[in-house]
Formats: structure tokens, sequence, C-alpha cells
């Protein structure tokens, strides 16, 4: 993480905007070339700015308005659309609640997860403070899709690939399983994977390939889900293609699919 | 971008503060997630929380630090590395809960009691894991220093 400090997030910003000058560019290219943090940031800026572009290609053209009022009324136009862009990530959000599969998408596409289950979404952006003021001991009741009567789901975030430390955090995933099992606790739990965590689940490497298998066995409720970036990355490094355990699905961003989940109301954790 | 970035970020915080203020009365809720055993890091995550009382106040926010794992592991040091004791102490008088994991406890056979620097029957969560989720949904913001 160090050596990212050469950039500020402007200097990024800029960068993935192409609003750099020549000579600096060249710099940027060059050394985000050969940083691999430095060039999954600037992947995950460009996503985001692709999915900001995306939002905006689906908003009906503003009124063109050249003259200086016009100019000075652009700041709050920014405005009503960074909120509609907003409200349709939440909705889109909203509708978007089952594992997919996105591995066949082409490269540098923004993979758009089939819709299965459409739920009453009437107002957009209040709903993400629905699933933190439920009380504990409540079952949500509206909108009875087999999602949202689930009170329990939770984002396990694994990035990194240290033997010990995978080994507690399938020992953390088990015992959170297990616990809710015990408890009678309705629960989903999802472990996505990224950067060095891909190891986990990367056919040739995982050293826990047998567990992994148990698990997926003994919990239906659990899904096992690798970064699309990171595998790109990795097969661009390593020049072969990354076969994963039996049943772990691809994810177009690890990164994103936290940011979407718990937009959904999942908790987070990282171990 | 950046102008639609910052303008989202403010929608964003507009609707995160109007949550908080609605749940808590102001009051900030934090989760600290510790699961590690290195003693500097360890040392390096209750300044981090000590800055963050220091900064809004300690009757504007409640810390709950859960541990699991090796995380426990804190409050075994704690009983024989008086800096790393001092440290908890003034964040309990400052209204900080350490809560402890019982499958550790269990799976690592410690006895609380004994090995680890007080801790009593009410710190004791059944899964630490499904603690720092639980605590999530009741509104608490979660942080792993």
């Amino acid at each position: 993480m160090s050596q990212n400090n050469r950039f500020s997030d402007e200097f990024l910003n800029a960068f993935v905007d192409d609003q750099l000058d020549g000579e600096e560019k060249d710099r940027a290219y060059l050394e985000i070339g050969q940083d691999e943090t430095l060039n999954r940031q600037v992947c995950e800026l460009r996503k985001l700015r692709d999915l900001t572009q995306h939002a905006y290609r689906d908003l009906p053209a503003p009124p063109s308005a050249t003259t200086a009022a016009g100019k000075r009324r652009a700041g709050s136009r920014f405005g009503i659309a960074a909120c509609l862009v907003l409200a349709f990530g939440t909705v889109l959000g909203l509708q978007i609640d089952a594992p997919r599969l996105t591995a066949t998408a082409p490269a540098g596409t923004t993979a758009v997860a089939p819709v299965v289950a459409a739920r009453p979404a009437t107002t957009a952006s209040p709903t993400r403070a629905a699933p933190r003021t439920v009380a504990a001991t409540s079952v949500p009741t509206v909108g009875a899709t087999a999602a949202s009567d689930i009170r329990n789901k939770v984002i396990v975030h694994i990035a990194d690939d240290k033997p010990a430390q995978l080994e507690q955090a399938l020992g953390d995933i088990e015992s959170l399983l297990r616990y809710y099992r015990d408890s009678h606790e309705t629960a989903r739990v999802q472990v996505v994977l990224n950067g060095r965590g891909i190891g986990l689940v990367r056919a040739d490497t995982s050293a826990f390939a047998a567990r992994i298998a148990r698990l997926q066995k003994e919990y239906d409720n659990l899904t096992f889900a690798a970064c699309q970036n990171t595998l790109e990355r990795l097969h661009a490094e390593q020049g072969v293609a990354i076969r994963l355990l039996p049943g772990v699905i691809v994810i177009d961003s690890g990164v994103a699919e936290i940011m979407r989940r718990q937009s959904q109301g999942w908790t987070y954790l990282q171990v | 971008m950046r102008k639609v970035l910052a303008v989202m970020a403010l929608a964003l915080l507009a609707i995160g503060s109007g949550c908080a203020s609605m749940s808590t009365g102001g009051k900030q809720k934090v989760v600290y997630h510790i699961n590690y055993n290195d003693e500097a890091q360890l040392k390096a995550a209750l300044g981090n929380v000590q800055n963050h009382i220091a900064a809004v106040g300690k009757d504007n926010v409640d810390v709950k630090v859960v541990m699991h794992g090796n995380g426990v592991d804190l409050l075994k040091t704690a009983n024989t590395d008086l800096d790393m004791q001092q440290k908890v102490v003034n964040l309990k008088n400052e209204g900080v809960d350490f809560e402890v994991c019982n499958n550790t406890l269990v799976k690592k056979k410690i006895n609380y009691k004994n090995d680890l620097f007080d801790v009593s029957e009410k710190d004791i969560v059944p899964s630490g894991v499904a603690e720092i989720a639980r605590l999530q949904q009741q509104g608490y913001v979660y942080i792993k220093p």
C-alpha cells in the first residue's frame, strides 16, 4: 500500500478522466503499469466512471441551455443527475439478490445480473435505512420473497492468502454458519474473494479444497464468489486461465459486490 | 466526474445522517473488529479507538470492541503487559465494551476468569462473528483497524 502514496486520489481520478497533460500521462501509464495495487485502483475508478456514464445514458437529455444563467444552473443539474444515479443504483441493487455467473461476460463490460426476484420497490432512497432499523428480534414480512425472509445476510471478505489466516477465516465462516443453524435463524453467507484471497479457491493451488467442498455440502446457504477483475489480472500475468474449485461463482468486481450487498442491507466483515 | 461523485457522496451522507439521527439520537455506534494478535497492531488498533473517542467525545459515541480467534490474545496480553492493560482500562472508563467470543474460548480452552484481563460473564458473546453481524443490523458501523 505504501507505494500508491506516489499518486493522490485526485491525480488518479484525473488520469481516469483523461484530464492529464501528455507528460504526466506518460509517467502515470509507466508507473501504473508496474504497480499492481495502483493498477487495481485505476480499474476500480474506471469501473465507477463507466457505471456513472452508463447511468447517464439512460437519462433524458437535459434541455440545452448555453447562456450564463444556464451554466450557473449546471451545478444543480449535476445534483439532480447524481440523485437519479443514486436512485437508479438503489433500485437496481434491490432487484439483484441472487448469486450471479458473469464468467462469460467479455472483458471490460459491466455485467448486469439477471433479475431473479423482483420485489416491490416502492421508494428508492430511504430503503437503505430499512434493514438497519429492523429490530433484531423481528423478521421483516413485507415483500415476501425468499431473499427478504432471510434475516441474517453476511458478506465475509477475504483478500489475504496467509495459510494461518485462511485457516482462521474458514473456522470463522463455519462457526458463523453453525451458530445460525443451531439458533434456527435464517441466514445467507457469501464469501467474497479478491486480490490474494483468490488463492483460497484456485483449483491448482488451494490448500483447503476438501474443507471448502465439505462446507459447501454441509451448508447450502454458503456461497464462495471470486472477483473477475482479479481473475483477469492473474490470467494476464500468468498466461493461464485460472480454474476455480467446483461451486465457486464469479462476480464482476469484489469491491463493487461488497458495496452493492451493503446497500442491500447485508452486513460486512473482513477476516 | 469528481463533481458528480461529490454530489453523490453528499446525498449518501444526507441519507446516512438522517438514519443515524433517527435510530440513535445522534450518537455514533461503532463496532471495532479484532481477530489478530500482533501486539503492535493491537496497540495501534486501541490507539485508533482512543483517537476516535477523543475526536467525537465519549458521550457522542457507543463503541464495542469484538474479539475472536487470535484477537482474544489482546486481553491475554493485557494480563501481563501493563501498557496494553492501561489502554484497555482507559477505554473501559470511557464506556467502551470489550466483547469476547465464546466459540474461541471453547476452541482454545481459555478460562476467561484466569487467562484474560477483566472479563466477566456479560462480556461473553456466543459467536464473535455473529455478534459483529448483529451489531451492524442494529446500526453499528463496522471498522476493522
